[in-house]
């Protein structure tokens, strides 16, 4: 059994155990199956192994716990999906993925009230969902692509960064938080393109 | 290379990992075969209506938005949609399922919601 | 720079999201069981994606005048 980490068109073969599966162009990255278990420690050292890939090409992560029986089905997969695989791999090229979550620092009444009125209601969500804009919009502008995920936060996003644009990211986000004291902004990466590689988007 | 934190708050408290749903996202993966996903017919409904619900919500808050709507509207809009959520949150209750459960994972297309 | 303990808590979260949620998925069609039985929601698939495209990725409400 072995394990997919990546997908990438470079030629560039990777270190043992690692090993590059060909097909048509695109090339499966994969290593024997080691032990399966799911702690954060077996997904720190995927990760690692992930970005360590990532230094020296362009790719597109696989997820987590990917096993396939042999090569022949490693290449098998990357065949079926050539096109978009290709297609998401040019869309990624050159960048890395931020991720940025923004809380509200007083959680006064991100619930919508328990209010009578549906007016009310209605205005609460709206301006739950508003009240991301003025963090989100500065950052989607620079960024290549951004892919907004529903949760509890005020914002959770991904966004796709030119690898030279990082700094620049990472200086709006300090400022737009000096500039928002009554939000608590958090931005971690660079992360490998996971919430990219599918077409579809992560969410 | 685990210093992943490029630019933080003060607190990084409201961050944090929740333990349980931690536990869960990982052992859920464990049991999970890549190639399906086993959940039950409710989760698949429920998945389904909250899915709607929320579409719903969010087209009419743009259309309010938008200035289309009559404040009587508005206010009938909101009424249904509060007791749609409460309505949503019973049924959950119901058959023992969170938020996350009905936050299918369908593969390629990502998450439902 | 040591990254403290909260730190790496914060950033297992954004992993987890992504090493669990996101990246490339080898997978054929949505098949759900029901029961021991599989059933291939190529329907629902089409569902979806017809959902997400017609949502825009991006779009947040504004604040407008009439709220």
């Amino acid at each position: 059994m072995i394990e997919l980490y990546a997908i990438t068109d470079d030629p560039t073969p990777p270190d043992p155990p690692l090993r590059a599966v060909e097909s048509n162009g695109l090339t499966a990255l994969c290593a024997p199956t080691g032990r399966r278990e799911v702690t954060p420690d077996a997904l720190w050292r995927h990760e690692e192994v992930v970005e360590a890939l990532m230094e020296s090409r362009d790719l597109l992560p696989v997820r987590f716990g990917t096993i396939v029986s042999d090569e022949r089905a490693a290449a098998r997969a990357v065949e079926q999906r050539k096109e978009e695989l290709a297609a998401s791999l040019e869309r990624v090229r050159g960048a890395v993925e931020l991720a940025v979550r923004a809380q509200r620092r007083d959680p006064e009444g991100d619930a919508p009230p328990e209010s009578e009125s549906g007016r009310k209601y209605m205005i609460a969500k709206a301006r739950r969902l508003a009240a991301a804009r003025p963090v989100h919009e500065p950052l989607a502008a620079l960024a290549r692509d951004s892919a907004l995920q529903r949760g509890p936060e005020l914002l959770h996003a991904a966004y796709l960064v030119d690898r030279d644009a990082v700094e620049r990211f990472v200086s709006l986000v300090r400022r737009l938080q000096r500039e928002h004291p009554e939000l608590d902004i958090l931005c971690t990466g660079p992360w490998p393109p996971y919430s990219f590689a599918e077409a579809g988007g992560r969410s | 290379m685990r210093d992943k934190v490029l630019a933080a708050p003060l607190q990084l408290d409201p961050f944090a990992p929740d333990r349980e749903r931690l536990e869960n996202a990982l052992t859920r993966r464990v049991n999970a075969d890549p190639e399906s996903v086993e959940r039950g017919l409710a989760q698949l409904v429920l998945t389904i209506v909250e899915l709607l619900r929320q579409l719903m919500e969010r087209q009419a808050l743009r259309r309010i938005d938008g200035g289309a709507l009559s404040e009587d509207q508005i206010e009938r809009l909101g009424q249904t949609f509060m007791e749609l959520d409460k309505r949503m949150e019973e049924l959950r209750e119901e058959f023992g399922l969170t938020e996350e459960d009905l936050n299918l994972d369908l593969g390629p297309l990502g998450r439902l919601l | 720079m040591t990254t403290t303990i909260a730190e790496q808590e914060v950033a297992l979260v954004d992993l987890v999201d992504r090493l669990l949620g996101g990246g490339v998925v080898i997978a054929g069609d949505i098949t759900l069981s029901v029961a021991d039985v599989d059933l291939v929601y190529v329907g629902l698939r089409a569902l979806v994606s017809s959902v997400a495209t017609a949502e825009e990725k991006n779009a947040l409400p504004r604040m407008g005048s009439a709220l």
